[in-house]
């Protein structure tokens, strides 16, 4: 599904955030992710849907090189691929619903669509009951959740998230763990960039580790160190 | 992937209210500066119109009767054509003399409807070499007492001054309206901007979802396409309502040997007016797609 042939990114200012990366993501896979801040694992979430682009190497998402894909193509490439965040990115106008509809809506989903597979996510992220609550009206748990729904209401293949729960506390983060795995279940691949010791140590996944832009360990059904 | 109407005039009309005073000072000084590039445009006509038959050095006019035979004709132009002291003339038939005429009485039908080319006189245009005041005015008179002559109409100083007046205040009315102009496309750029600032949220969550860029761009694209339209709209009423006063203000045909009154036809008009709009809706686009293209990083 993903794999990364000796990538690597230096920013301007000459911090090298990746170095020579070579990885190899299946499908439906489910990866942590792991090291200090600055090791480069958001550089590596950003490679992944184009945000940035790499100075050497190849980068293939589901079997295309994405460093050959035209400016015009990355939309679509960002269609098989969603995005959670720390911060969220919800729009604070809009209401939950809303939210959700506005993925579907601005990739020109006709409206039919989007009242059937609105309702239907809010209800896999246990949050039917608030679809008509704005963000500010919610827990941070609650908005996340939200971000989760409005990432994977368009059936993505891959779910790319960047300190999903680096802003919740430790219980709230169990249950957006678990949507995460619920998600993953489908066949869904997961890469989740992560500080969160207690996750990655209870859920025992595939982990990356990373330090200063290199990857130090690749390990199946691993812990945080 | 076909971009919806209902969502481009959704966000556009939510732009354009969410900056509102801004978006007023695009529209209005758009609206300004294409009145004054009109103003002066209608003014030009006017003037040519009026001045039509002196145009190009010719200082006079030797009319001859309606009736006058082909020998009278011949004659004159005879004359005109040994004359060491012509440097150039133009014979006017009736027909050119009649076509001339609907042209500028176009707006009234009744006074075309009451003649016909029969009526006219047909006309020598005559370009004097030696164009000082005196050398005109004897040169001239010599057709006076030709036969078939009705008249030799001289062109006042009056006609000139109106024409260096009006060609004068024509260029100085268009560097005005340039440098407005160009306010109006800077106003326009950062009506957009800031719109898109306003957005940027929306726009951050559009990028990572997948809209295409050209998805994310055709609203602010069709906001400053609105902005210049709707000032070119302003400006073209206002003219339309002026117009009126206009050719009122301007001094009496019957007082000086003109054509016609200050008149600006209505196809000179349409077409002014459809400069103009076309001026506005260019103004607004190269606005937005700066605006679109510098600062949409998509």
């Amino acid at each position: 599904m993903i794999t990364l042939e000796n990538v690597t990114k230096t920013y301007k200012n000459s911090t090298i955030a990746l170095r020579g990366a070579n990885v190899e993501i299946a499908k439906g896979e489910f990866v942590f992710l792991v090291g200090a801040s600055g090791s480069g694992k958001s550089t590596f979430i950003r490679l992944l849907n184009k945000s940035e682009t790499p100075d050497e190497g190849h980068i293939y998402v589901a079997g295309k090189d994405i460093g050959q894909l035209s400016n015009w193509k990355v939309p679509f490439l960002r269609r098989n691929i969603g995005c959670v965040f720390q911060d969220f990115k919800l729009l604070p106008t809009k209401t939950v619903s809303e939210n959700v509809a506005f993925a579907l809506e601005v990739i020109g989903r006709p409206r039919s669509v989007i009242d059937a597979q609105v309702p239907a996510i809010l209800d896999l992220v246990g949050l039917s009951h608030k679809a008509e609550s704005f963000p500010d009206e919610l827990s941070g748990g609650e908005q996340q959740r939200v971000s989760v729904a409005r990432a994977f209401v368009n059936r993505p293949l891959i779910l790319l998230a960047d300190e999903p729960t680096g802003n919740l506390d430790p219980a709230t983060s169990v249950g957006i763990m678990r949507l995460l795995d619920r998600i993953n279940k489908t066949g869904t691949t997961v890469v989740m960039a992560t500080h969160d010791r207690g996750i990655v140590d209870t859920m025992r996944r595939r982990v990356i580790e990373l330090d200063r832009g290199s990857i130090v360990r690749d390990q199946a059904r691993g812990v945080y160190e | 992937m076909p971009i919806k109407v209902d969502y481009v005039v959704r966000e556009t009309t939510s732009n354009l209210g969410r900056n509102i005073t801004i978006t007023l000072a695009s529209i209005i000084t758009v609206a300004v500066s294409l009145a004054l590039v009109g103003a002066s445009l209608m003014l030009r006509t006017g003037v040519e119109n009026a001045t039509a038959r002196w145009q190009g050095g010719i200082e006079f006019v030797v009319f001859l009767r309606p009736d006058a035979t082909q020998a009278q004709i011949d004659s004159v132009k005879n004359a005109l054509e040994s004359s060491p002291e012509v440097d150039g003339y133009e014979f006017v038939n009736k027909e050119a003399a009649y076509a001339e005429f609907k042209n500028l009485f176009a707006d009234s039908p009744e006074l075309v409807d009451s003649l016909t080319a029969e009526d006219l006189p047909p006309s020598f245009r005559v370009e004097p070499v030696n164009k000082e005041v005196d050398a005109v005015d004897s040169l001239g008179s010599q057709f006076t007492k030709s036969p078939g002559v009705k008249q030799v109409v001289f062109a006042s100083k009056t006609i000139r001054l109106i024409q260096q007046l009006s060609s004068r205040l024509t260029v100085g009315i268009f560097v005005v309206a340039a440098f407005l102009l160009a306010a109006a496309g800077l106003l326009i750029l950062n009506t957009i901007r800031m719109a898109m600032f306003a957005r940027r949220r929306e726009i951050e969550v559009m990028k990572l979802v997948g809209a295409t860029n050209w998805f994310i761009r055709v609203p602010f694209m069709v906001e400053g396409l609105v902005q210049g339209l709707v000032g070119a709209l302003l400006a073209i009423v206002a003219l339309a309502a002026f117009k009126p006063f206009f050719q009122k203000w301007l001094p009496n045909p019957e007082d000086i040997p003109l054509v016609s009154g200050f008149t600006v036809g209505g196809g000179e008009t349409a077409f002014i007016f459809i400069t103009l709009g076309i001026v506005g809706i260019l103004i607004g686009a190269i606005g937005a797609g700066v605006a679109v293209s510098r600062f949409l990083d998509v």
